[in-house]
């Protein structure tokens, strides 16, 4: 890690910006600030996962004072706007999943408002539902569209068929993923505000002002400046606060706008769980053909992810997964087919890696089940077939000069963790018997920084900078902190660009009145991003500051504090890539960040309880712009990987989520987590400030197979999907054994 | 309901509902906001706070309850002026991401290097076990508290002491009457009445509450009932109050020498913010087929002394229970105390729990297990298990077919005893296990422990 020298903002690891707020318990998030004056909303949902929706009525117990709003009674266009406009506000005749809102209520007090709810009918018509996969695949239904399938992609490169017809050894495997709930700590809530000049106004927990600027503007039908997105401070989010946010501020809005008054929708616990959006669960048939060697000559692949009800933002999961699901691997020939398929359960979501970590799962346990099969050892065979510069990926991206790590950290994970040392005392430890056994699992994947292709530049995204008269500079962009580290990371990087302390920096909350749009705060584009529109624009200011100030002046922004000097910079596409979107093929990813783990763990073989011991992860970032913010991240992503690999497991019956509590949806205690070595590898890339790539979703991708990998090896048996539960383990240990 | 306590310090008179959450009138009426709700039913931690000492989760527990008391909050810690020790290091290794969860693992830090300055990484992890956090995979958090532990405390002055005798005095609208009462005598009279919820530490009605399954009318709670605490000799026996928190139990020397099977099922329930609160009496009362600290008091043949104005009777604890959450308790009766008879000399004793993770679990089967080496051959083996069927059962099938058996081959009994505990139990499939993986894992457990009393057997 170069030394941070006390000139440079860039690499210093600074305490995070906020962190004094947080630990003193001063931090104000949404439901800390008292509103006497707002209502209360709710949704109220069907119970049913398909139904003809025959009325929704009141009863005489309707409180007064309150107000119910059904899809006739819209005072706007009934949909969402997201990827596409599919999914209404309000079933307006048919209902689609369980949970899916059928009416909205609003009342002055909480009292009031379950009066107000149990004094609303809802007659219902069950229809027959779709629920699984299988019969989603086959058409069923249709819940959506002709035939079920809400986007497809294929990949397609030379002759698959002829390279597995050389194939020295073909391997199968069929991988599935299941849902994961976020369980940011913070469960969502918007407040919305009605405006004077008919607008609306929003707080709230979320990611994406702009978002729901767009899905307001577009369901009201307001101009962009009656509406107005802020978002207060956020207590994680983790993809969980992308697209969700849209629907409830929507609801909050139209419940505003036709009480009067401000109304809060802030979620409980419970709610939360059961109506927001999920990981996409998964399954990927893989084929593998090998020559003699163990070098890759071909994958065949389907992944099938399971959209939910309504398109929400799946065909852009499907896209990076699809994408990704070849890993970081050199192969000649393949076939790969992604799809993802409408069922009549809650619409699933963005959730960090965002159909990566699927993927990942799946290409990194056929590697595993190849290895087997070969004989080899899984780093080995890996290191045979990784990518390197000069490599061009299945879907024709070449990696230019010093774009490939996947070798670099490979070979430090390996010897960081002592891998070969630490598998063969796994085996001896092993050989004693006894309850324990110990295992050891290596995994290499990547992430793809920033929108997929082209969508940066039809993003265009843009930040602005503003130098305050007492000599410190503003900056505003729509990348919001929940957690992460944006109102720390984006300040280094503007600092560094314009020359002065990080003091001297502000981060603006977001707040669509004040800030630019600056794109999403997703897909681990924020400091890679958002960061190099942002030098632009510090650049621009600090030019304009030394017009102002002569060339001779020492420190041109405090000499141009009173001048009202701003800059605002667009995203400057690079004129090299070359994207073909309707054939998903070319430069996927700027810029891509690469990960190698290895997971230690120990299991008991009489309760199959799984313990990860020690997870060693490597990543290679670009530059870290603050090694401690990003080791923080590696860390808290990894568990969420780990967990999801294990633990964390959500059952559906009749369409709706049965673990709906914190108690039963199990998420990892500081006793299920374990101890921790990362490093930071650093390979300055030409698109990001400063080198820096992104790395927000890269630890996400390994934790599961990393620990599916590692507990193959501890008990000699195979792993195929995540969670793997101990209840998996016993059944399939005894099959093992009989 | 009028009560006053101190909070960070300061001296508090409220007029509050007796059964709002802590969290709410932390919240509410104070403003003290640090505390944050991220479950309500105890999961999480997000809203834990020190009450005398101990590290309690605000959201289970009722108002009246901090009548009294002392309360420490995030907000009372310190400032970034003057900062906790674990403030500032929380800050200095970037523990804190989102920050959502931050108040309560300080405060739950604090609690910990109060008691004990210098603890090992797993005790760390131990004692922040309750405090759930999405973000930072704990690593820096651990390491934070390390590093706090290597600096003193900050002198918070002269803290205020807690007045646990103080009366409690209802107020005209209260829609709830509370009974503290300071004697066991009391205490029956109340419940005597009829219609009355008992609360021990209200870590199980707190969230029946929360989730609008209970509306106690009238409470009585055990909390300042002098008889029902702690945990004393009599004769052969230990007398555990069973009114004391599972906080105390886990200190007590005794407990922790000759029942280690109850020592180790209490450390395993819930976390610390549960076991500041959390009583025998309420797991027994509850009647939770799951109840952990059950198990080893079947297994350990503990009697059961019910009370009530009519008198005092014993019951053997696996009698106790009749079905689901069925009890041959009377509505007027309290579980009063748990009479464990010391075991005899070289007992080999096990508590194991498979749950849904290592801690804030829920058991999928737990097992409790004694038995000694006799003249070479198995003598007082006693095995019972939770979450197999609709109450904790002994499994006396499997108990007589290794009573008296010779201790030569102890593999083969192993095997034995397995098929039969599973062979034995009725367990189901629910939201977080089948049946097959309990009744396999009751097997395996079961194998284990009598293959191990061969470490015995040999010493
Ligand atoms: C987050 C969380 C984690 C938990 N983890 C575990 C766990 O790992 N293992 C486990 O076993 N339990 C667990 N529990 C459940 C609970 O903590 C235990 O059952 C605890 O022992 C209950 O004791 P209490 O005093 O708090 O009971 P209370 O909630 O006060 O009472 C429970 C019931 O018992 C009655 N009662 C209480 N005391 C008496 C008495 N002396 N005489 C007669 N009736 C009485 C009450 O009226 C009520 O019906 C957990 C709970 C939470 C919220
Ligand atoms: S709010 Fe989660 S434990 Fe209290
Ligand atoms: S810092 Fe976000 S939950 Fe812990």
């Amino acid at each position: 890690m170069p030394a941070p020298s006390d000139r440079s903002q860039v690499g210093a690891p600074i305490p995070r910006l906020d962190a004094w707020g947080k630990v003193t318990g001063a931090t104000r998030f949404l439901p800390d600030d008292p509103r006497p004056d707002a209502w209360l909303g709710a949704a109220v949902r069907s119970p049913l996962p398909h139904a003809r929706l025959v009325s929704v009525a009141k009863t005489a117990a309707f409180p007064a004072a309150a107000v119910l709003l059904t899809a006739p009674d819209l005072p706007c266009a009934n949909l969402v706007a997201m990827v596409r406009e599919d999914l209404p506000l309000l079933a307006a005749d048919e209902v689609r999943f369980a949970t899916q809102p059928v009416a909205l209520v609003a009342a002055p007090d909480r009292a009031t408002l379950k009066a107000a709810l149990a004094a609303v009918t809802v007659e219902l018509e069950e229809l027959p539902a779709v629920l699984d996969l299988d019969a989603a695949l086959r058409g069923e239904g249709p819940v959506w569209g002709a035939d079920n399938v809400v986007a497809e992609y294929r990949i397609d490169r030379g002759d698959p068929d002829a390279a597995f017809a050389s194939a020295a050894t073909v391997v199968e495997g069929t991988y599935v993923t299941g849902y994961q709930e976020h369980m940011y700590l913070e469960p969502q809530g918007v407040v919305a505000t009605p405006r004077p000049d008919g607008g609306v106004e929003i707080l709230g927990s979320l990611q994406c002002p702009y978002y729901i600027h767009n899905a307001m503007k577009r369901a009201l039908g307001l101009d962009g400046d009656r509406v107005v997105v802020r978002q207060s401070p956020t207590g994680g989010a983790f993809g969980g606060k992308e697209d969700y946010p849209s629907i409830l501020a929507l609801q909050a809005a139209v419940l505003a706008l036709r009480c009067g008054h401000p109304v809060a929708m802030i979620y409980e616990r419970r709610e939360d769980v059961a109506c927001t959006t999920k990981r996409h669960p998964s399954r990927t048939r893989y084929r593998s053909a090998f020559d003699a060697e163990g070098r890759l000559l071909a994958v065949d692949v389907d992944l099938v992810l399971d959209a939910g009800a309504f398109t929400t933002l799946s065909p852009v999961v499907l896209s990076r997964g699809v994408l990704h699901v070849a890993g970081p691997y050199r192969i000649p020939h393949a076939r790969i087919r992604g799809r993802t398929v409408a069922t009549h359960t809650p619409p699933n979501g963005a959730f960090r890696g965002f159909g990566v970590p699927q993927a990942a799962f799946a290409c990194e346990r056929q590697m595993d089940r190849a290895a087997r099969r070969l004989g080899l050892d899984p780093a080995e065979l890996r290191r045979r077939n990784l990518v390197r510069d000069g490599d061009t990926f299945v879907f024709g991206q070449t990696l230019r000069p010093g774009m490939a790590a996947a070798d670099l950290v490979l070979a430090r994970v390996l010897e960081r963790s002592g891998y070969a040392q630490r598998r063969r005392e796994a085996r001896a430890f092993n050989a004693r018997g006894g309850a324990l056994r110990r295992g050891v699992g290596v995994t290499l994947c990547l992430h793809g920084g920033g929108f997929t292709g082209d969508g940066e530049d039809r993003i265009k995204g843009r930040a602005s900078v503003r130098l305050d008269p007492d000599g410190a500079v503003t900056l505003l962009v729509s990348s919001v902190e929940m957690g992460q580290g944006a109102a720390t990371v984006l300040p280094q990087i503007a600092a560094e660009a314009l020359g002065v302390p990080v003091a001297r920096v502000r981060f603006h909350q977001p707040d669509t009145s004040a800030v630019p749009d600056s794109g999403p705060t997703v897909a681990s584009r924020t400091t890679m991003v958002v960061g190099r529109i942002l030098v632009d624009a510090c650049r621009q200011l600090a030019d304009k500051a030394r017009a102002f100030a002569g060339d001779k002046c020492a420190d041109p922004l405090a000499a141009a504090a009173h001048a009202g000097l701003s800059a605002t910079a667009v995203y400057e596409p690079d004129p090299d890539i070359a994207w073909d979107q309707a054939n998903h093929h070319g430069d996927a990813y700027q810029g891509w960040s690469w990960a190698a783990a290895v997971a230690e763990v120990e299991v008991d073989v009489d309760t199959m309880e799984v313990r990860p011991v020690k997870l060693t992860h490597v990543v290679e970032i670009g530059r870290a712009v603050n090694p401690v913010l990003c080791v923080g991240q590696v860390e808290g992503g990894t568990l969420q990987g780990l967990a999801w690999g294990h633990l964390e497991e959500m059952k559906l019956k009749d369409g709706r989520y049965l673990n709906d509590r914190m108690s039963t949806y199990i998420i990892p205690t500081s006793l299920d987590a374990p101890d921790f070595d990362v490093e930071l590898a650093e390979l300055p890339s030409p698109r990001g400030p400063f080198g820096a790539k992104g790395l927000g979703e890269l630890p996400m991708n390994a934790g599961a197979p990393a620990l599916a990998a590692a507990i193959e090896d501890a008990l000699d048996l195979e792993v195929f999907e995540a969670p793997v539960t101990p209840e998996i383990l016993l059944r399939r240990w005894r099959e093992v054994r009989r | 309901m009028k009560i006053a306590m101190w909070v960070n310090g300061v001296h508090r008179d409220l007029e509050v509902p007796p059964l709002k959450r802590l969290l709410d009138v932390l919240r509410e009426d104070l403003g003290l906001i640090g505390a944050k709700e991220g479950c309500g039913e105890g999961e999480c931690g997000a809203c834990a706070v020190i009450l005398d000492g101990r590290l309690v989760n605000s959201c289970l527990l009722p108002a009246y309850r901090a009548h009294g008391r002392v309360v420490r909050t995030i907000e009372g810690l310190g400032t970034p002026e003057h900062p906790d020790p674990v403030q500032s290091a929380f800050v200095a290794e970037g523990a804190v991401q989102c920050g959502y969860c931050i108040p309560g693992l300080v405060m739950a830090s604090r609690a910990l290097l109060d008691e004990e300055a210098a603890p090992s990484r797993p005790r760390i992890r131990e004692a922040l076990a309750g405090n759930l956090c999405r973000c930072t995979g704990y690593e820096r958090v651990v390491r934070a508290v390390e590093r706090a532990a290597l600096s003193p405390a900050r002198a918070c002055g002269a803290e205020p002491s807690p007045n646990p005798a103080a009366d409690l005095e209802a107020s005209p609208g209260d829609e709830v009457v509370v009974h503290v009462p300071g004697s066991l005598r009391a205490a029956c009279e109340a419940l005597a009445r009829g219609g009355v919820t008992v609360v021990g530490g209200a870590t199980d009605l707190g969230v029946l509450m929360h989730e609008e399954i209970v509306a106690p009318r009238v409470v009585l709670d055990l909390s300042r009932v002098a008889e029902l605490h702690g945990v004393r000799r009599e004769g052969g026996a230990l007398v555990i109050g069973a009114a004391t928190p599972y906080a105390d139990l886990l200190r007590d020397a005794d407990v922790a020498r000759d029942l280690p099977c109850l020592h180790a099922a209490v450390r395993s329930v819930g976390a610390p913010a549960i076991q500041s609160l959390g009583t025998l009496g309420g797991n027994l009362a509850n009647g939770s087929p799951g109840a952990d600290a059950v198990p080893p008091l079947l297994a350990l043949g503990a009697r059961l002394r019910l009370v009530s104005v009519a008198g005092e009777r014993e019951v053997a604890a696996d009698a106790f229970f009749t079905g689901y959450r069925a009890t041959v308790r009377r509505d007027d009766e309290l579980v009063a105390a748990i009479v464990v008879p010391l075991p005899a000399a070289g007992t080999r004793q096990s508590f194991r729990k498979a749950g849904t993770r290592r801690a804030q679990a829920i058991a999928k089967v737990n097992l409790a297990a004694c038995a000694r080496i006799e003249g070479g051959v198995l003598r007082g083996v006693r095995l019972a298990a939770g979450s197999v069927g609709p109450t904790v059962i002994l499994l006396r099938r499997t108990m007589a077919l290794l009573e008296g058996e010779p201790a030569a081959d102890l593999d083969r009994l192993a095997e034995a005893a397995a098929a039969a505990a599973s062979a034995e139990v009725a367990p189901i499939d629910d939201v977080r296990s089948t049946a097959t993986y309990r009744r396999d894992v009751t097997g395996n457990l079961v194998k284990r422990f009598v293959a191990s009393l061969c470490e015995m057997h040999t010493r």
